[in-house]
């Protein structure tokens, strides 16, 4: 049986969002395999319901070493949980991310490990994608063979395709730590941002910590391939938070530019793990290429919702979001639309979105626009390519790997659907 | 290789790169020097007289070496004056100052991900370890630089395993991947990176004496930037050793202009200048005992790169700035 060793750290897991909304559920205190709280009653061919919903809630504050209610087996229409799908193993994973941010000099250790510490993960949206898909692609977590002896292979593949988790959550931190420092902000993940609490010098450092430490973890994987793949990544991090910082008013009316810098900035990292993911385990180029562009499509989407949920906030209608791109003078895709629509919505924003008079003037021809429902649909159409991805898969009988796809597909639903 | 989609980008990328700006261009040109010394030679035209006129693949690769080198140590350039507000570097302003701190981050990032490209490139994993770990001993020095605490800056022992992260490691280590990608045994890959780190060494430790004397070899004619700025190196570490009590001056705080004279003035009285240049020779003789050390070779490129090399670790010790 597959000990898992973060069973006894599960426990003290305690995950405290503050803007986090999924829920992690953490294990239970069984010492069962990960695989037994899935065999029933969960039929298998059930596929997503309408009760998405339970599964978005406001964030509570959880006392440390709080087990959380499971919310499997509480309904047989219970849709797959992608998140909790991976609970167990993304324990492992942050352990081990924590384990190796820890270096000789502490305030570097601190200031890397800000972003680590409990409590303070963030969604790790990434990492759970990255090991859906591992399972996805048919890369199980051992299990006993039939003399009950455990399949040391398999583990060391899982145990590399975990490591791509690790790379993955390192670069997106240095790349937060990075941004802070170049935008100035107060707060990341509900806190103080690290810039702000510890200055801007040790972010700029603690994030090239951190880049060198995914460096050294991608080159211990011995495929250079991947190491391409993720250096490209970084190198598109950092283009595209070029292309938004330098805009000129000719491109930052331009939804191809907005496009291919949302590419850069948002989809590249997630599409490269993913392909990673493919590569590390072997499968065809073509295989390869669908988790690539998986990841990419789901990316896009997520950033496109995140554009209006900007505007609009948990509720559907305007101007209830906390309209910090507009009020930073970044153009996202409802209000490109918008100018499509209303060719002199441009001369506002060109005139300046420092100014609050054109901020609300842009804001009235966004509602007047369809730009909100034209993103939406955008969105839609990548989440959907996205799911189609997956479903050109390679056939696989196994229960696992079917589950983890549908957990994928799921979270290509979750992903424009949800609220915040 | 440092063109990028982005306009802006690409000129903050370029900005050290550029004709008359690119520094000494002292670790690709011993990174080559190292690659020759090693046997790998520009191809000569065969005896049938026909010319080869490409280099070998293997000297494109050493070559890639010499650049994601350089690119990499301007990219520690490129935020060590973001964290410094620098404004010069180079006899230019520096990016940070021109461009502002922004894209100099980004600038740095953006090398840092291209040498990361040109390194997966090579197809060899061990090098890219290498280079990696290079990276991070350079993260790590900037840090231990700027969080001493007072017993620490007071250690030789610390000052030296920083100003290894600082200066040796990226070059120790560029020249260990030259004999790893040209097949070399484990013995010769050592010998090349113990030269490396000597020298790295040699070279800073005099850059400290330098500090301080300038073009002179008397004291006090030098920039006395290190000092200024509370950094605290091999000569007046040596000073403390004779004068326990200078300690206690720079504790007080070298911002304050009296300390710092009061501490000249110690390091005048004291060995350290001379004990600092003794301690950098001693490295350089390191250096060079490692290229002796090499396998024999009898060709003439062979045996001139190794000439050549020896006498960077004479230059080191003996320049005035």
């Amino acid at each position: 049986m597959f000990i898992y060793r973060g069973i006894c750290r599960i426990s003290k897991t305690a995950a405290n969002y503050n803007r986090c909304r999924w829920l992690y559920s953490s294990a239970s205190h069984q010492q069962l395999s990960h695989y037994s709280r899935f065999t029933s009653p969960i039929s298998t061919s059930h596929e997503v319901l309408g009760c998405r919903v339970n599964n978005f809630l406001i964030s509570r504050p959880f006392s440390s070493g709080g087990p959380q209610p499971s919310y499997e087996g509480s309904s047989i229409n219970d849709p797959v949980d992608p998140f909790s799908l991976v609970a167990d193993e993304l324990s492992i994973v942050a352990n081990r991310l924590r384990a190796m941010v820890v270096t000789q000099v502490p305030k570097l250790a601190s200031a890397a490990e800000y972003f680590f510490k409990m409590g303070v993960e963030g969604k790790r949206f990434r990492p759970t994608v990255i090991l859906l898909m591992a399972t996805a692609l048919n890369v199980k977590i051992s299990k006993p063979t039939s003399e009950g002896v455990v399949d040391m292979f398999s583990t060391e593949l899982r145990t590399r395709l975990q490591s791509i988790a690790e790379i993955t959550e390192m670069i997106h931190v240095a790349s937060l730590l990075h941004d802070d420092v170049l935008d100035d902000a107060d707060t990341r993940r509900g806190i103080g941002s690290l810039n702000f609490v510890m200055g801007n010098k040790i972010s700029v450092l603690a994030g090239d910590f951190l880049l060198s430490r995914a460096c050294i973890t991608l080159a211990s994987l011995k495929n250079t391939e991947v190491v391409s793949l993720l250096a490209t990544a970084v190198e598109h991090l950092v283009t595209g938070e070029t292309m938004q910082m330098s805009t000129s008013s000719e491109q930052r009316s331009s939804m191809d530019y907005y496009l291919q810098k949302t590419y850069y900035k948002t989809a590249s990292l997630i599409s490269n793990s993913c392909k990673s993911i493919a590569l590390l385990t072997g499968q065809t180029a073509e295989v390869a290429t669908l988790a690539y562009e998986y990841g990419k499509n789901l990316g896009l989407a997520f950033q496109l919702i995140d554009d209006v949920l900007d505007f609009t906030g948990t509720s559907t209608s305007l101007g209830k979001g906390s309209l910090s791109d507009i009020r930073h003078g970044i153009v996202t895709a409802p209000m490109l639309y918008a100018m499509e629509e209303f060719p002199e919505l441009r001369t506002v924003v060109d005139k300046g979105l420092d100014n609050p008079e054109n901020v609300d003037l842009a804001l009235e021809y966004l509602g007047k626009s369809h730009g909100i429902q034209r993103t939406r649909e955008l969105a839609a159409k990548h989440a959907s390519l996205a799911s189609a991805a997956i479903e050109s898969l390679p056939e696989n009988d196994d229960e696992d790997v079917q589950r983890s796809r549908r957990a994928l597909i799921e979270l290509t639903h979750r992903v424009i659907n949800r609220t915040k | 290789m440092v063109v990028a989609e982005v306009p802006k980008l690409a000129s903050a990328a370029e900005y050290f790169f550029k004709m008359g700006v690119e520094g000494k261009r002292f670790r690709p040109t011993v990174i080559l020097l190292m690659a020759t010394a090693l046997n790998v030679q520009i191809s000569k035209p065969a005896s049938e007289g026909v010319v080869d006129m490409f280099p070998t693949e293997l000297r494109m690769r050493q070559q890639s070496i010499a650049e994601i080198t350089e690119m990499i140590h301007v990219a520690s350039l490129l935020h060590d004056d973001v964290l410094d507000d620098a404004d010069t570097r180079r006899g230019i302003g520096s990016l940070n100052f021109v461009m502002g701190n922004k894209i100099s981050v980004l600038a740095g990032d953006f090398l840092l991900s291209r040498a990361c490209i040109t390194l997966a490139s090579l197809k060899n994993t061990e090098v890219v370890s290498l280079i990696a770990t290079a990276v991070e001993h350079l993260v790590t020095g900037e840090t231990m630089q700027m969080s001493t605490s007072a017993e620490q800056r007071s250690s030789m022992d610390y000052y030296l395993q920083k100003t290894y992260y600082k200066t040796a490691s990226l070059i120790s280590n560029s020249c260990k991947s030259i004999a790893l990608l040209t097949g070399q045994t484990a013995e010769v890959a050592m010998l090349a990176y113990e030269y490396g780190k000597n020298l790295g060494l040699a070279f800073q430790l005099i850059d400290d004496v330098l500090d301080f004397t300038g073009t002179s070899t008397s004291l006090g004619k030098g920039s006395l930037s290190d000092i200024r700025h509370g950094i605290v190196t091999a000569p007046m570490l040596y000073a403390m050793e004779e004068f326990p009590e200078l300690r206690s001056v720079i504790d007080k705080g070298l911002d304050n202009p009296v300390n710092v004279d009061l501490a000249l003035e110690y390091l005048g009285k004291s060995h350290g200048i001379q004990r600092t240049r003794e301690l950098a020779a001693k490295h350089a003789s390191l250096a060079s005992a490692a290229i002796e050390s090499l396998p024999e070779n009898d060709d003439e490129d062979v045996q001139r790169s190794r000439r050549a090399l020896i006498e960077l670790t004479h230059r080191v010790i003996n320049r005035t700035k």
